[in-house]
């Protein structure tokens, strides 16, 4: 599903260059349920926005379900994340004008898709996340679980093949987090490849697989829970392969 | 997709209504001066006959002094009126599909109703090829006959408005008026008929309203009335001595217009002008170089110039006035779009290019613009009333589709002046930047 060689990402101001990713490399295959931990500034989001086409590299390559996306136009990139992407934020990132409804129909409006399509994807969506009776709430009006979940419909409305979160549990507590988990198993049983970004060492492990990352390095892997060691370079960058 | 553009501006207009309000305010100042003067400029340049504007011929013969120019700033110009020997004169031909010399004359209308007291009105003394030629419409009856010119039979044609002043609307025809000392038969009453601009007299100002009362021409002998309009005189006027001598003499004060429909029929008109004047030269007459001109209807407007440099200079301040308007929304728009960067965001990590983002901007510069022109064009209906009562022109000034077209073409050409930064710059955003924002 994801294939990354030698990424390399740089942040630049007037004075200092931030090196977020430093040679990058790692594979993630379809299916896999992939969590990614490291403390903060370690590259994590930087990762997920750059998986999920949302951010550019300087240097490498990466394969997004076997297609080379670094040679991708902006509308084909869209298309991309459209079709093939599902994004869950730590703040949810619901558009506070729009109901449940309409917010889980943003990205089938970008896809084109008819009107009874939609609906009944959208509906198919909120039952799958248990809000089929909320669909004309605003999200003001619901609570963060809820609103977590309306994010999670959102993702995974168009069916896509990769779901990136980051945090996706940040801001729940424990009961509600584990709710977003158990939708995220959902759906990766679904054969979606889910990539998610935690703080929390409970949640990570629930991923079949943990990567860990520090100063924009892979510094570890574990596979089903068993350590793996780290596979080191001559030039000094790191890389892991299942 | 559009509906979705739509229906997402709506709602981030109504997300800030106070915020919207200004804009809209804006566009709609902007367009409503704007509209107004383009409508101002619009009735000055219009073709007021498009059915017929290049078969109707303005007539001009060089009967002026023979030792100085009619104008001396432009010596080739013949006068822009006639004598009235010289329209008798050429009026003689068969040569035109319709031909009328004419000018306006202040009359006493004495009104049938005894208790409404007599006033002075506007007449335009004219032959009966004037309403085919120019296309009058009636409400009812119609002009009078060739036959009426001769006579002159005591026949008059009036405005509806003037039908409704005298003799209270409806069918006035055969009714009787009494105009000066004689009673005249309404043989048509006119449908409502505003030429704009007033093509065929501009020296009385082409932004008037045509007159109420139409009368066969050679009413002038029987009332020995003159002309209300301009009238010049390049021989001693002191020495004209008595009316028959005034319509004998050099003096130039009447309009000639033709309705040419072939161009024979045009080659051999200008041969008739010509030997007319090469027949008067011969009786010591037109002493000036042979310079007859026929300009059809926009050459004769254009020359005339009739749209005034003020009507122009007032257009151009209005639209300079509207880019302001436009320009000033520059900054508050950017504002109002970059506080929104991380809805855009989230649009652009579900799909949305930065194309569109940017049409989705696009949009709601165009919904505030189109809602601005459409309050604009009202404020603009009341400008030009106000336009009207200063100038006294009879309400010659108002909207009409094409300048309503106008009017939106301007408020969206406003809205997409006002929008195109801001919505290139909130479309170039890097969606990443905003995400954890939110």
């Amino acid at each position: 599903m994801i294939e990354m060689d030698g990424i390399r990402k740089i942040y630049r101001t007037q004075h200092v260059e931030t090196h977020a990713l430093t040679d990058f490399t790692v594979t993630i295959d379809d299916g896999e349920f992939v969590s990614v931990m490291g403390p903060s500034g370690s590259g994590k989001t930087t990762l997920l926005n750059i998986a999920g086409l949302l951010d550019t590299f300087e240097h490498g390559r990466y394969l997004l379900d076997g297609e080379d996306v670094s040679r991708l136009s902006d509308r084909q990139m869209s298309t991309f994340r459209n079709q093939k992407i599902g994004f869950i934020f730590q703040s949810y990132n619901l558009i506070p004008d729009l109901n449940v409804f309409d917010n889980v129909d943003v990205p089938l409006r970008y896809r084109g898709m008819g009107g009874s399509d939609r609906r009944a994807a959208i509906n198919k969506a909120l039952e799958v996340v248990g809000l089929s009776a909320r669909t004309k709430h605003y999200p003001a009006q619901l609570s963060g679980g809820q609103q977590q979940r309306v994010a999670v419909a959102r993702a995974l409305v168009g069916s896509p093949s990769l779901i990136l979160a980051d945090e996706p549990t940040g801001n729940l507590d424990s009961a509600m987090a584990n709710d977003v988990m158990d939708l995220l198993e959902t759906i990766n049983g679904m054969d979606t490849t889910v990539v998610m970004v935690t703080h929390e060492h409970e949640l990570a492990a629930r991923a079949q697989r943990r990567l860990h990352l520090l100063d924009g390095r892979l510094i570890d892997l574990e596979a089903d829970d068993r350590p793996t060691p780290l596979v080191a370079r001559p030039d000094g960058s790191s890389s892991a392969r299942v | 997709m559009f509906a979705y553009m739509i229906r997402t501006a709506l709602l981030s207009l109504r997300r800030n209504p106070v915020l919207s309000a200004l804009l809209v305010a804006a566009i709609a100042l902007g367009v409503a001066v704007s509209t107004a003067f383009l409508t101002v400029h619009y009735v000055y340049s219009g073709n007021p006959i498009p059915s017929k504007s290049n078969r109707l011929f303005y007539v001009q013969m060089d009967s002026w002094n023979p030792d100085r120019p009619y104008a001396r700033s432009r010596p080739e110009l013949p006068p822009e009126q006639m004598t009235y020997r010289d329209m008798q004169g050429i009026m003689a031909s068969d040569i035109p599909t319709y031909q009328s010399g004419m000018f306006v004359a202040s009359l006493t209308i004495h009104p049938p109703e005894a208790e409404q007291r007599p006033f002075r009105e506007r007449v335009r003394m004219c032959f009966a090829d004037f309403f085919p030629m120019f296309e009058v419409p009636f409400l009812y009856g119609g002009g009078w006959d060739r036959g009426a010119d001769r006579g002159p039979e005591p026949v008059v044609v009036i405005d509806a408005a003037t039908n409704d002043r005298l003799f209270g609307g409806g069918d006035s025809v055969g009714k009787i008026l009494r105009i000066e000392d004689r009673q005249f038969t309404v043989a048509g009453v006119l449908a409502p008929w505003r030429p704009s601009p007033r093509f065929y007299d501009t020296h009385t100002g082409a932004s008037q309203v045509p007159e109420g009362i139409y009368m066969p021409f050679e009413f002038v002998r029987i009332f020995e009335v003159e002309t209300a309009g301009n009238l010049l005189i390049w021989t001693d006027y002191d020495e004209v001595d008595g009316f028959e001598a005034f319509l004998a003499s050099e003096a130039v004060w009447i309009q000639m217009w033709v309705q040419l429909d072939t161009n024979e029929q045009r080659q051999a008109y200008i041969g008739f002008l010509d030997a007319y004047v090469m027949e008067q030269k011969k009786l010591g007459r037109f002493g000036r170089p042979l310079n007859n001109r026929l300009l059809d209807v926009m050459g004769w407007l254009k020359d005339q110039e009739v749209v005034p440099e003020e009507a122009t200079g007032m257009l151009v301040i209005s639209l300079l006035f509207l880019l302001v308007c436009a320009v000033n929304l520059i900054g508050i728009l950017l504002g109002k779009f970059l506080s929104r960067a991380p809805e855009v965001g989230v649009r652009r990590a579900l799909g949305a290019s930065r194309t569109t983002v940017f049409l989705q901007h696009i949009v709601e510069c165009e919904l505030v613009g189109v809602i601005g022109g459409i309050l604009g064009l009202g404020l603009s209906a009341l400008v030009l009333r106000l336009i009207n009562q200063l100038l006294t022109n009879n309400g010659q000034f108002g909207l009409d589709l094409p300048m309503v077209a106008a009017g939106i073409g301007l408020s969206l050409v406003a809205g997409l002046v006002a929008g195109l930064y801001p919505a290139w710059r909130i479309c170039r955003l890097a969606p990443a930047i905003h995400l954890k924002l939110q």
